[in-house]
């Protein structure tokens, strides 16, 4: 090959360019392994294109380098991550496994805990709420029983207070102890008052066709079933009647508004 | 009095620094901040003038240069003295970035909504403007003949293969080839 013909026949401008093909660009590069003066072309041709590109270039815009400095150089920062992941993978997966299991146990744990606190607590309550109901209901079965036994005594006297016009399904009834003069009132069936009245129980006397009414007392506002309330003791009646008053009651009653009452 | 002397010196002594190529590969290997400011002080003007000449739109050709300079950046290690120098290397890179974003179908579809003038300034438009982007190789290009500017600016300019080229011309693979061969050796006279 006559190399003097090959250097001047523009392969060497083409090759720097970028404008040979694949076969002619890896032709090119043997012969320069094999052809000092070809690679001394080059390099020539490069020197010239260098020059000439350095002495007619435009300056680029100002924030150009900068941009380009923070791309280059705060990817870098982030490089140092990766050999961390090529480690051993075997041992950092042992460490991985027993310390998200630990975080598991852990959570776990805590969570079971949580529970049965809460289990405990509410078992607590409803224990104490038992309690409480326990002992309202044996309070309540021993007033109950007491009263029970107390007005079966001799010489109580039962009164069956029958409704009147005013509310015919109420039911009440006054035990009345005739020696010691206590009054009892079981309450079996009377509305529930508004809140601003009360019912308020008499004992009702007839002397000389005169009807005197003597106050036996306010019912309690809420009466509890089958539970017997004392009143104020009665020296004489011939009667009882339960009337609907005012809150707290009024010295007389109103007779228009009997609720309940014995017979006469 | 010592600081007002001390720092303009160093100052004058960095710029002052010139390595060489062999030098300057060296520092790029080893990724340091003095490597990159010697780089870009020294090259980017040579660069983004390829660029630019190749796209002519100044934001995407901002790109380009960002897209050159990481790709320099991270490729350094595979640049082979042997095969040429540090600059035909960077060059090499700057071009075929350049080439690859006019050809790409974003580049190509953004361009259709330009105003003419743009259109004008690219390449295929140089036979009839020859006077636009006349620094660098396209200065030179100016002083070739008609034929041999439009060879040379079709294959290095905007990329085509001579295959291409001669289908676009008309003319047979061969007379291309002998064509671009005669154009560069053109090309060669202006530079030396």
């Amino acid at each position: 090959m006559n190399i003097k013909e090959y250097i001047s026949s523009g392969v060497v401008e083409g090759y720097v360019l970028g404008l040979l093909t694949a076969q002619e660009r890896f032709e090119f590069e043997q012969y320069c392994e094999a052809y000092p003066e070809l690679k001394q072309a080059r390099t020539a041709f490069e020197l010239a294109l260098e020059k000439q590109a350095m002495e007619n270039s435009i300056i680029p815009p100002a924030d150009l380098k900068q941009k380009i400095a923070s791309k280059i150089f705060d990817e870098n920062k982030t490089a140092p991550v990766i050999p961390i992941q090529t480690t051993p993978p075997v041992k950092f997966n042992w460490v991985r496994l027993v310390a998200a299991a630990s975080v598991i146990l852990l959570v776990g744990t805590i969570w079971w805990s949580m529970n049965l606190k809460n289990e405990n607590d509410k078992l607590k309550n409803d224990n104490a709420a038992l309690q409480n109901n326990l002992k309202n209901s044996q309070d309540s079965i021993a007033q109950i029983i007491a009263m029970a036994n107390h007005i079966q005594k001799e010489g109580m006297k039962m009164v069956g207070l029958n409704g009147t016009a005013n509310s015919p399904k109420s039911f009440a009834t006054v035990y009345w102890d005739t020696t010691s003069h206590d009054v009892y009132l079981l309450v079996n069936n009377l509305p529930k008052p508004a809140s601003d009245e009360q019912y308020q129980l008499w004992a009702l006397l007839k002397t000389n066709n005169q009807m005197q009414t003597i106050d036996l007392g306010m019912l309690q506002l809420s009466q509890k079933p089958l539970q017997v309330y004392k009143m104020t003791n009665a020296q004489s009646a011939q009667a009882f009647a339960i009337t609907l008053e005012k809150k707290d009651g009024n010295p007389e009653p109103n007779l228009q508004k009997i609720y309940v009452m014995s017979n006469l | 009095m010592g600081y007002f002397f001390c720092l303009p010196f160093d100052q004058l002594l960095e710029s002052k620094t010139k390595y060489s190529e062999q030098e300057l590969v060296v520092l790029l290997n080893e990724q340091s901040n003095d490597a990159f400011n010697y780089l870009y002080d020294n090259y980017s003007g040579a660069i983004y003038t390829i660029i630019n000449q190749i796209v002519p739109d100044k934001d995407t050709a901002s790109d380009v240069m960002q897209e050159v300079f990481v790709n320099i950046w991270r490729k350094i290690n595979t640049y082979d003295a042997g095969k040429g120098r540090l600059f035909t290397w960077m060059l090499n890179i700057a071009r075929n970035a350049s080439i690859d974003k006019v050809r790409s179908k974003g580049y190509r579809d953004n361009q259709k909504n330009q105003p003419m003038t743009e259109n004008e300034s690219s390449g295929m438009a140089m036979s009839t403007n020859p006077m636009v982007n006349d620094v660098g190789l396209k200065k030179v290009l100016t002083t070739l003949n008609e034929e041999h500017r439009k060879l040379i600016d079709l294959s290095y300019f905007q990329g085509f293969t001579h295959e291409e080229i001669a289908k676009m011309m008309g003319i047979p693979l061969g007379t291309v080839k002998t064509r671009i061969r005669t154009a560069i050796t053109q090309l060669r006279k202006m530079i030396r």
